[in-house]
C-alpha cells in the first residue's frame, strides 16, 4: 500500500505543470476589443520589454472559456459574465472571478451609405433582427428586401444585441454571419440594403443609424456613449480569475492609466476614467 | 496452323512498327504549307464584362444560398450539446474488525454518464444516462423543459425525473465535487438525489435570487417494488429559495409530504410524515496569493430518510435524523486544490448512542467523518483524485470504532 501511495504521489508530481510563465501575459477574447488589446499590448512591452503579451481574439464567450480552461491569464469580453460562466469559474478555481472595466463603447448599427433612413426605434431594430421586417420600405426607406449580417454566436457582441434588442430571442435564420465586425462594415458598405451592428470602432465609411427613443434621436456619440444615454452602449471588460498580480497587474494598471486610456481614444473607443 | 498465323502477323507488323520508331530522314519534304491545309478555327470571344459580371453575381447567389442552408444545418447544431463523464477509482478499505471481515481492494468504475441537451427559445430536452458495470444503463435524468416566453430563459417549467430542489450538494455535479461520494446525511435524507414530478424554477433580480419549487413523487429513483412509479397517492412538496452575491451564496429548502407504509408494529399502511428542511451557505474569498478559497457548509433536519440495508434502502418511516457538514476548498496554482470535510450525521435524532451485545457501537449511532482530498487538474479534461475517509461511529462504552477507513484514487474524464 505505502509502495502504491508513494508511486501516485510521484506520478502527480510529475505531472505538475510549470505553474507560472513568468514574464508572459496571454490576453483572449473579445474581437471588438482585438485592436485595443494589441495596440495596449504594444504600448506596454514598449515600456516593460520583458514582458510578452499575447493579444487574440476569437469571440467573449471564447475568452471566457479559456479563462475557466486556465488557458488564459486576462478575458477580454464585450458582455458581462454570465451566471453560468461564473459558477464554473467558482467550480473550478473556488473564485468568483474579477470584472474590470477597461472601456466603454456603443453598439451601432450600419447601413450601406446611400441608405436614407437615418434612425430607426430598438422596436424596429427588433423587427428587422427577428425577420419580422423584411423590407426597408416598411421602416421609411426604399422599397427592397433588407440584407441582415450579424455575428457568430461566440462574439460578446452578438450576445449583447441578442439580449438587449432582441430580448433574448433568436436571430432571424436569414441573418448571414460574419467572422469580426470589420466583415460586417465591409458587407454594408457593399451590399446597399444591407444592416449591420457592431463596435463604434470599426464603423468608418458606412453610415451609422441613430436610434430613436420617442421623439427624439440619439447619436452614437462620444458624449451619448460616455454618459449611457445612447440606450446600446455598454462596458469592455477583463476579467481575471483572482485579484491580477505580478506582470498582469502591471499590464492592467498601465490599460487603465491615463495614458492606455488615450489608447482607447485612438482606438475610437471611450475611456472609463 | 496456329504457327503460320504468327508467322503472318509478325511480317506484317514489322514493317510499321519500324516505321513509328524512326526518325524523320532528313531529307524529308517540309510539312505543307498552312495554305493548304484546313482553316483553324476562330478563337472564342472573350466574355464581356457584362457577362462576366453576370456570371459573378450568379456564383456569389448561389455560394449565398449554399451559406444559408449550411448556417441552418448548424445552427441546429448550435442547440444540440453532448457531454459526459468518467469515473473510474481504485478503493482501499481496511477490514471492519480484528477477524478480519470486511474491508476491500478493488477497481471500480463509479459513474459513466452521457449527457444530450438541446436548447430552443422555448423549449429544453435534457437525457442523461449512467453506464457502469454493476447496474448496466440507467436512465438519470430525463426532463422536459418550458421557457416562458419573453423571460429569457428566467421562468421555466421542467417535467420528468429531475434532481430534487433541495440544498446545495444534491443538486452539485458529481463531476465538480472535490471529495468522490456526497455527505452521509445528503446521501440518507437524498439518495440519488433524482425523482419523477414537476418543477418551476424562476430567476429573480438580476440573477441574484432563484426559487425552485416543485411536487414529486417523493420515493427517489430506487423506491423498492415501485421502481419508475409512485408508492401510493401522496405527493411531496419540495423547493429551495436560494440568493447569489457571487462571493457568497446560499439558500433555504423545504421539504412536505407523505409517506404510506407499514412499520413492524403497524396493522395497517400509515401515512408518514416525510418532511424536512435545510440551510446551505458557500463563501467564496480570495485572500491568498496562491488561489482561490471557498467554505461551504449545510444542515438538514427532518424524518423519514432511507437506510441502506443489504442491497436495498429501506424508508425509515417517521424516523427524525438530522446532520451537517463544513467543507473548506484551497486552490493551489490554476491545476491543483486541496479539500478538507467533516460531515456529521445523526440517523436518530433524541436517542442514545448505544454498544451492542457483542461490544460494537449500536446501528444507529451517530458518524462523523473527516475526509481529505487532493486535486490535480491535468487539463480542463482531466481530474485526479486522491481522498481519504476517516469515519468515527460513536462508539460508547468498551465498543470500538470500526475500521472503516477508506482510500480513494479517481480518474475523472470529461468531455
Amino acid at each position: 500500500m505505502k509502495t502504491f501511495l508513494k508511486s501516485l504521489v510521484a506520478v502527480l508530481l510529475v505531472a505538475l505543470p510549470v505553474a507560472a510563465r513568468a514574464g508572459t501575459v496571454t490576453v483572449k477574447g473579445s474581437d471588438t476589443m482585438v485592436i485595443l488589446g494589441q495596440r495596449w499590448a504594444e504600448e506596454f512591452m514598449k515600456k516593460a520589454p520583458a514582458t510578452k503579451v499575447q493579444v487574440t481574439g476569437g469571440g467573449s464567450g471564447t475568452g471566457l472559456a479559456a479563462l475557466q480552461n486556465g488557458t488564459t491569464d486576462i478575458a477580454m469580453s464585450s458582455r458581462e459574465m454570465k451566471d453560468a460562466e461564473s459558477k464554473k469559474l467558482r467550480a473550478r478555481y473556488n473564485t468568483t472571478g474579477e470584472e474590470i472595466a477597461v472601456a466603454k463603447d456603443g453598439v451601432t448599427f450600419y447601413v450601406n451609405a446611400g441608405n436614407p433612413v437615418t434612425a430607426l426605434t430598438l422596436e424596429q431594430l427588433r423587427g428587422i433582427y427577428l425577420g419580422d421586417i423584411t423590407n426597408w420600405k416598411e421602416v421609411g426607406g426604399p422599397d427592397a428586401a433588407i440584407v441582415v449580417y450579424s455575428r457568430e454566436n461566440s462574439s460578446g457582441t452578438y450576445v449583447f444585441v441578442k439580449d438587449n434588442v432582441l430580448d433574448g430571442e433568436d436571430y432571424t435564420s436569414s441573418a448571414q454571419t460574419l467572422p469580426g465586425t470589420a466583415a460586417v462594415v465591409n458587407a454594408v458598405a457593399k451590399e446597399k440594403h444591407g444592416i449591420g451592428y457592431g463596435g463604434a470602432a470599426y464603423a468608418k465609411g458606412i453610415k451609422e443609424l441613430n436610434v430613436k427613443k420617442g421623439n427624439e434621436e440619439i447619436a452614437p456619440s462620444a458624449d451619448n456613449i460616455k454618459t449611457g444615454k445612447y440606450p446600446l452602449s455598454r462596458n469592455l471588460y477583463f476579467y481575471l480569475r483572482n485579484k491580477p498580480a505580478s506582470e498582469v497587474k502591471a499590464f492592467i494598471d498601465f490599460a487603465l492609466s491615463p495614458e492606455g486610456q488615450a489608447v482607447v481614444t485612438k482606438v475610437g473607443y471611450f475611456p472609463v476614467k | 496452323m496456329r504457327n503460320t498465323l504468327l508467322a503472318i502477323l509478325t511480317l506484317t507488323a514489322a514493317p510499321a512498327l519500324a516505321q513509328q520508331a524512326e526518325p524523320p530522314a532528313s531529307d524529308a519534304p517540309p510539312d505543307a504549307p498552312a495554305a493548304e491545309s484546313q482553316p483553324a478555327p476562330a478563337a472564342p470571344e472573350e466574355p464581356s464584362l457584362d457577362e462576366r459580371m453576370t456570371n459573378a453575381e450568379g456564383k456569389v447567389t448561389s455560394l449565398e444560398e449554399q451559406n444559408a442552408e449550411t448556417q441552418t444545418v448548424l445552427s441546429a447544431l448550435t442547440k444540440l450539446k453532448l457531454s459526459g463523464y468518467v469515473q473510474a477509482r481504485y478503493q482501499y478499505q481496511e477490514s471492519l474488525d480484528d477477524t478480519g471481515a470486511g474491508g476491500f481492494s478493488r477497481f471500480t468504475v463509479r459513474r459513466g454518464r452521457l449527457k444530450t441537451t438541446y436548447t430552443t427559445d422555448w423549449a429544453q430536452m435534457m437525457l442523461q444516462i449512467d453506464a457502469v458495470p454493476d447496474t448496466g444503463v440507467t436512465v438519470r435524468d430525463a426532463e422536459a423543459t418550458f421557457y416562458v416566453p419573453g423571460m429569457k430563459k428566467k421562468l421555466s417549467l421542467t417535467l420528468g425525473q429531475m434532481k430534487w430542489p433541495f440544498g446545495f450538494e444534491a443538486v452539485q455535479s458529481s463531476s465538480d465535487r472535490e471529495i468522490p461520494e456526497r455527505t452521509r446525511v445528503v446521501r440518507a435524507f437524498l439518495p440519488d438525489e433524482r425523482d419523477r414530478g414537476a418543477k418551476f424554477s424562476g430567476e429573480f433580480l438580476k440573477g441574484r435570487m432563484t426559487i425552485d419549487v416543485g411536487v414529486f413523487d417523493g420515493d427517489g429513483l430506487f423506491n423498492q417494488g415501485f421502481i419508475g412509479s409512485d408508492n401510493d397517492k401522496e405527493k411531496d412538496i419540495i423547493g429551495r429559495a436560494g440568493f447569489d452575491l457571487k462571493w457568497l451564496s446560499g439558500g433555504i429548502s423545504g421539504w412536505y409530504g407523505h409517506s404510506l407504509g407499514r412499520r413492524p408494529t403497524d396493522t395497517y399502511r400509515v401515512a408518514y410524515d416525510r418532511n424536512r428542511v435545510a440551510l446551505d451557505a458557500q463563501l467564496y474569498l480570495d485572500v491568498l496569493p496562491f488561489g482561490g478559497t471557498s467554505i461551504k457548509a449545510e444542515y438538514i433536519k427532518g424524518n423519514s430518510y432511507w437506510r441502506s440495508s443489504g442491497g436495498t434502502k429501506v424508508e425509515q418511516l417517521g424516523v427524525p435524523a438530522s446532520g451537517w457538514y463544513g467543507l473548506v476548498v484551497q486552490n493551489v496554482s490554476l491545476t491543483n486544490a486541496v479539500a478538507v470535510r467533516y460531515d456529521y450525521f445523526d440517523p436518530e435524532n433524541g436517542q442514545p448512542n448505544l454498544e451492542t451485545a457483542d461490544g460494537k457501537p449500536g446501528s444507529n449511532n451517530a458518524v462523523g467523518t473527516l475526509a481529505v482530498a487532493l486535486l490535480h487538474h491535468f487539463s480542463e479534461n482531466l481530474k485526479a483524485t486522491l481522498a481519504y475517509e476517516l469515519p468515527m461511529t460513536a462508539a460508547p462504552g468498551a465498543a470500538e470504532d470500526p475500521h472503516d477507513n477508506l482510500l480513494t484514487f479517481q480518474l475523472q474524464a470529461r468531455y
